[in-house]
C-alpha cells in the first residue's frame, strides 16, 4: 500500500471489508432453571471501519476492549447483534448456513495459540487438506500434493512435515502451520488474532516477517488484532485503537505514532517500554489511574472520561464522541479521533490535570447497578489474555 | 517505616545477595539429567535492580526458585552458593528458610490470581505475613495491612481488605501481591515476570511502583523478565541468559548501546520498536530454543548464531568478566573474527 493510495479516499471498489455500525452484546444470564437476562456485556458497541484490498489493518487495545470480538464478528464467528459487515459486496452478517460456509473460503483466521487451535490428532497433511476439501479445491491427489508442498514451502517448513503431528513442532513452527492452513483455501482476507503473542521474542520476528512476505506474494488483506503496539505499528498500514468496545482513534500507522491525538492513545503509547535505556530515561509517561471500567456497565458520555487526564467539565461525561476528522493543519483526513477536545489537546491549550483525584474504581459502578451479580464468569468470555 | 541499617550502605557496593556458581539439575527416574541452570553467578546490592533476561527455557525462573528454596524437594539437585548477608540460603533447612521467606526475601510471581488464595480475603492474606514473621496479632496487623495496600496504590484500602481476590482486577491483584511481599520490608525482592499478565498501561503503573519502592526503601530488586523494554527502563545491571547460563552481563546503558553477544544483539534486532523505522524487515534469530542445550563441548547458541566460527562448535566458551561487564562468547559482535554483515533471512531448520 503506497502512501498516495492511503491519502486519497478509496474508491468503492477498493474497500474489501466495510463494517457499518457493528455491535456485539453478550447477555448476562442468571437463574438455575429459567435463564433471565439481567444485563449485557457491551463487547463491541458501534464500530465503523473499512479495510481496503491489500492493506494491513491493525486493531490495538488492552484486554477487554473488544478487539478480538470485533475480529470474530467480522468473520461472523460471533454473530453481530446489530450492524452490517459487507465483504466484497455481500453482507456477511445476513448470510446463514451454506451460503456463509462458502463465503468463508475467502476469509480465514489465524489464532493466537497454535497448539490449541490445531487438532492434536490430525497430521499436518490432514489439517491442511480439510479446508481444501470442504471448499471443493481438491480435484486429484497429485495436484493436491503439489499444492501442499507449495504451501509448506511458502511458510518455510520442510516438506517432511506433512506426516507429522502438531506436538512435534516448536511454537513458531506451529504458528506457521496455522498460517498455512489459513492460506490453503486461497483466501482474500486473513484475520490474525494475536498471531505472535504466544511466541518467544526471537521467534516473533520470524513470524512477522513471514506474514509480510506472504502478503506481498499473494496479495492478501490482513486484519491483525494485537495488544502489542510495537508489533502492530510494524506490520500495519492503518491502525485503529479500541477502548471499551469502540474505536477512539484511527490513522495511517506512521501518522498515529508520530502524532497520537486521543488521550488514551497517548497514554497507551507512552506506556509501551522501548528497549533503549536512553529513550526510556527521557520519556514522559502518562500514567493512567485505575483500570478499564466494566464493559457490562460502560461509563456514560466518552467512555474514557473516567480515566482521562484531559477530561473537561462539560461534554465529556454526557456526549459520546464520534470518530471525526480534526481541523488541525498537517493532520490528514484519514486521521480520525473520537474526542471532543482533540484540537485543544493537540495545540497544548488544554493541559493534563493531576490524575490523583481521578482514581476510579471499576467495581463501584458495577455493584451499583447489579449488586455483585455480574460475576467474572460471564465477562471472562469477552476478555482476552494479552 | 523505620530507617534500617542497610540504608546507609546503599552506595557502598557491598553485595547483599551473592549467587555463585548456582546449578540446578533435574533428574527424573530413568531419564538423562537435565541442567536447567548451569553455573550462574550474580550479585545484587541494596537499592540496586538487577535484571535476569531470557526467553522461555533459559532458566531464569528456576534460578529464582532455587534461591528462594521453592523447588520441589525431590527430583532435582541444587549446587552452588546463595550468600545472603553471610548466610548460605541453599544450606538452610526448610524451616529456617521459611523464616526467611517473606521476611528477608520477598517474591512476586507472574500470575497474581494463582498466587493468591481464592477463598481468603486480601486483608487476611496480608496480615498473615505479619502474624507469621513479626508475631503481631491479627488485630494489630490490620492497620499495617491497610497502610501497605494504600502504599501500593490500591484505592479505598479499607474496603479492599475485605475483598476476595476475584473481586479485584488484574492490576489490583498484582498490587496486593506486592503489598504482601513488602509487608515485612524484605531486603531482597525477586519479581518473576511481574507485569507479563498485565496490560501495558497497568504494566507502566506497576513498574513505576516497583521503581519507587526500590528507590525509597533501599530494597535490592531482582527483576526476571523476557521483555527487554522493561529491563531498559528499570534495571541497573542486566544479565542475559540462554540455555541455563548467563551469556552476557552489562550495565544497562552499555549493554543496550553495544551488545557484544550475538544472542543479545539478535534479540535487540528482532524486536519491533515503537520508535523505530517502519517497513524495514526485522532481523529474526533463526531456529528456536532447543530442549536440551549442549554446553558440554560447544556453545549452545552456535546453531542459531549468525557468525559462528569453528571453535564455537568444539569448545565451551568461558565466562570472561571485565569490571561490570561479562561475556560468554568465542566470537563477540565487533571482534576481529566477526563480520559485521547481517544474517540473511532466517531458514527454519530447527527440527
Amino acid at each position: 500500500m503506497t502512501a498516495a493510495a492511503e491519502q486519497t479516499h478509496a474508491q468503492p471498489g477498493d474497500v474489501l471489508v466495510d463494517v457499518q455500525g457493528i455491535k456485539v452484546h453478550f447477555p448476562i444470564k442468571k437463574g438455575v432453571i429459567f435463564d433471565k437476562t439481567i444485563g449485557y456485556v457491551y463487547a463491541v458497541d458501534g464500530v465503523d471501519l473499512q479495510i481496503r484490498r491489500g492493506e494491513t489493518y491493525g486493531l490495538v487495545g488492552e484486554s477487554g476492549c473488544g478487539k478480538s470480538t470485533l475480529g470474530r464478528a467480522i468473520l461472523n464467528l460471533e454473530p453481530p447483534t446489530e450492524g452490517k459487515v459487507v465483504f466484497d459486496g455481500t453482507d456477511i452478517a445476513s448470510l446463514r448456513g451454506e451460503e456463509l460456509r462458502r463465503k468463508r473460503q475467502h476469509m480465514q483466521m489465524v489464532f493466537q495459540d497454535p497448539l490449541s487451535s490445531l487438532d492434536p490428532r490430525q497430521s499436518v497433511e490432514s489439517l491442511l487438506l480439510e479446508g481444501m476439501k470442504a471448499h471443493g479445491l481438491v480435484k486429484d491427489t497429485k495436484a493436491a500434493n503439489a499444492r501442499l508442498r507449495e504451501l509448506l514451502k511458502a511458510v518455510g517448513l520442510p516438506a517432511a512435515s506433512l506426516q507429522k503431528y502438531p506436538h512435534e513442532f516448536s511454537g513458531g513452527q506451529r504458528q506457521r502451520i496455522g498460517i498455512a492452513r489459513a492460506l490453503a483455501v486461497d483466501p482474500q482476507l486473513i484475520v490474525a488474532d494475536e498471531p505472535v503473542s504466544a511466541l518467544d521474542v526471537s521467534v516473533q520476528a520470524q513470524v512477522i516477517n513471514l506474514l509480510e512476505d506472504l502478503q506481498d506474494r499473494f496479495g492478501l488483506t490482513y486484519l491483525v488484532v494485537a495488544h502489542d503496539l510495537a508489533v502492530v505499528r510494524h506490520i500495519s498500514d492503518r491502525v485503529g485503537v479500541m477502548y471499551l468496545g469502540a474505536l477512539v482513534e484511527e490513522a495511517a500507522a506512521d501518522d498515529l505514532y508520530a502524532a497520537p491525538m486521543h488521550p488514551y492513545t497517548r497514554a497507551l503509547m507512552s506506556a509501551v517500554p522501548v528497549p533503549d535505556p536512553v529513550v526510556e530515561d527521557r520519556r514522559e509517561r502518562i500514567l493512567l489511574n485505575g483500570d478499564l471500567p466494566s464493559p457490562a456497565n460502560p461509563p456514560k458520555g466518552c467512555r474514557f472520561h473516567t480515566r482521562c487526564p484531559w477530561r473537561q467539565p462539560t461534554q465529556c461525561d454526557t456526549d459520546r464522541p464520534a470518530l471525526r476528522v480534526v481541523s488541525i493543519d498537517g493532520v490528514p483526513e484519514t486521521h480520525r479521533v473520537a474526542c471532543h477536545f482533540a484540537e485543544g489537546i493537540a495545540s497544548g491549550e488544554l493541559q493534563p490535570h493531576k490524575v490523583e483525584a481521578e482514581v476510579v474504581d471499576p467495581h463501584l459502578g458495577e455493584s451499583d447497578a447489579h449488586g455483585s451479580l455480574i460475576g467474572p464468569a460471564t465477562t471472562v468470555e469477552v476478555t482476552d489474555t494479552p | 517505616m523505620t530507617t534500617r541499617a542497610y540504608a546507609a550502605d546503599t552506595r557502598s557496593g557491598q553485595a547483599l545477595l551473592s549467587v555463585r556458581d548456582l546449578s540446578v539439575v533435574f533428574q527424573r527416574h530413568g531419564e538423562q539429567p537435565f541442567a536447567a541452570v548451569d553455573g550462574v553467578s550474580f550479585e545484587v546490592r541494596p537499592g540496586q535492580t538487577v535484571g535476569l533476561v531470557g526467553e522461555s527455557g533459559s532458566g531464569k525462573s528456576v534460578t529464582s526458585l532455587a534461591i528462594m528454596g521453592l523447588l520441589p524437594a525431590r527430583g532435582n539437585r541444587v549446587t552452588g552458593v546463595a550468600d545472603f548477608d553471610g548466610t548460605d540460603l541453599l544450606k538452610l533447612s526448610s524451616g529456617d528458610m521459611r523464616d526467611r521467606r517473606g521476611k528477608d526475601l520477598g517474591m512476586i510471581f507472574q500470575d497474581p490470581l494463582s498466587s493468591l488464595n481464592p477463598v481468603v480475603p486480601i486483608g487476611v492474606q496480608v496480615t498473615e505475613v505479619l502474624e507469621r514473621h513479626k508475631g503481631m496479632s491479627r488485630k494489630a496487623a490490620m492497620p499495617k495491612a491497610r497502610e501497605m495496600l494504600d502504599k501500593v496504590g490500591i484505592p479505598d484500602p479499607d474496603r479492599r481488605l475485605k475483598d476476595y481476590p476475584h473481586q479485584l482486577s488484574g492490576g489490583m491483584r498484582q498490587r496486593a501481591l506486592i503489598a504482601m511481599a513488602l509487608a515485612c520490608e524484605p531486603r531482597v525482592l525477586i519479581a518473576d515476570e511481574p507485569t507479563t499478565a498485565l496490560d501495558v498501561t497497568i504494566q507502566a503503573q506497576i513498574l513505576q511502583l516497583l521503581g519507587d519502592l526500590v528507590r525509597d526503601s533501599g530494597t535490592a530488586l531482582i527483576m526476571i523478565t523476557h521483555d527487554l523494554g522493561v529491563v531498559a527502563g528499570l534495571c541497573d545491571e542486566v544479565n542475559v541468559m540462554y540455555g541455563g547460563r548467563i551469556v552476557e552481563r552489562g550495565l544497562r546503558h552499555d549493554l543496550f548501546a553495544a551488545p557484544r553477544h550475538p544472542y543479545t544483539h539478535g534479540l535487540l534486532g528482532s524486536i519491533p520498536r515503537l520508535d523505530g523505522q517502519r517497513g524495514e524487515p526485522l532481523i529474526p534469530i533463526p531456529g528456536s530454543v532447543a530442549d536440551n542445550l549442549p554446553w558440554d563441548h560447544a556453545c549452545a547458541f552456535a546453531p542459531r548464531c549468525f557468525q559462528p566460527i569453528d571453535v564455537c562448535r568444539s569448545q565451551t566458551p568461558g565466562f570472561v568478566e571485565d569490571g561490570a561487564s561479562a561475556l560468554r562468547c568465542h566470537n563477540p559482535v565487533g571482534s576481529p573474527h566477526g563480520h559485521t554483515a547481517q544474517p540473511d533471512h532466517a531458514e527454519v531448520n530447527d527440527q
